[in-house]
């Protein structure tokens, strides 16, 4: 189905973790115009919250860098997530994409890929050792008649 | 995040407040271990009724948990778990391995009846 963009976000910070919490909250003010359910919206939070950690723990590691995150909102109701880092990459996708799979420590549970594929409804992963990593996220925001019920 | 505890008749309550996330879940870690250590022989309760956010970081916090309850001999249990925090955990199938309830459940009749009459 054809679909028209309606807005477009784009934000660049460090990879801090008290990042991570700024980055929620962009995108969940930024989501909101699709008028999400609480539902939706934590689905959404929740996703790019994995994406960003995964940036901030794996792709860079203990060194700083900057993590881009982007979005498009169209009028079909879809938003679609973009996050983006210059970090190590990702020596096997497929791998890493395992439930439970892990490089970091104990801290770490293997689960953010799996949260993101459960939460979102597409999620596509490009990466290349050395250069960095691209995570798409993209939802289907339903509609919701004026009694507020989905259609 | 704020972490708090309590002595409840049922053992210890370990209150999470806030956002649990990997910036949140270092703290939470250390706090559980130092806790669990000082109280190692109770009932542990992780409250997580006050939880506004929860991600995977949740996960491994609840697995250090469990972690240290199992090699302690201690009972754990989250109550209060709002709907985002028991989808997480669902994903990683942990509400079938670890017990959850909606409030702190109300100690066995047995146990009341004997503290009242103040014998044990």
């Amino acid at each position: 189905m054809a679909r028209n963009e309606i807005n477009r976000m784009s934000v660049k910070f460090d990879s801090r973790s008290n990042n991570e919490a700024f980055a929620r909250q962009t995108i969940a003010a930024f989501a909101s115009q699709l008028d999400p359910t609480l539902e939706e919206l934590n689905d959404i939070k929740t996703a790019v919250s994995e994406a960003v950690t995964n940036c901030i723990v794996h792709a860079y590691r203990q060194e700083s860098g900057s993590i881009t995150m982007a979005a498009v909102l169209y009028d079909n109701g879809d938003i679609r997530i973009q996050i983006k880092d210059k970090g190590c990459g990702i020596a096997d996708v497929k791998k890493a994409r395992e439930p439970l799979f892990t490089t970091g420590d104990q801290e770490r549970s293997g689960m953010g890929f799996t949260i993101m594929e459960n939460f979102m409804d597409r999620i596509r992963v490009c990466s290349r050792e050395g250069i960095g990593t691209q995570v798409t996220l993209t939802k289907h925001i339903r509609r919701r008649n004026t009694d507020g019920d989905s259609e | 995040m704020k972490l708090s505890h309590i002595r409840i008749p049922q053992g210890i309550l370990i209150r999470f407040s806030g956002e649990l996330d990997h910036h949140e879940a270092g703290k939470c870690i250390e706090y559980l271990e130092k806790i669990m250590t000082l109280y190692s022989t109770d009932r542990i309760f992780l409250d997580f009724s006050t939880l506004t956010f929860m991600d995977s970081s949740g996960i491994a916090v609840v697995l250090n948990a469990q972690r240290n309850t199992l090699g302690a001999g201690q009972k754990l249990c989250i109550v209060g778990a709002p709907p985002f925090a028991v989808r997480i955990l669902k994903t990683a199938g942990l509400t079938s391995r670890i017990r959850m309830e909606p409030m702190i459940p109300e100690m066995p009749k047995t146990e009341q009846e004997v503290c009242t009459n103040g014998t044990k």
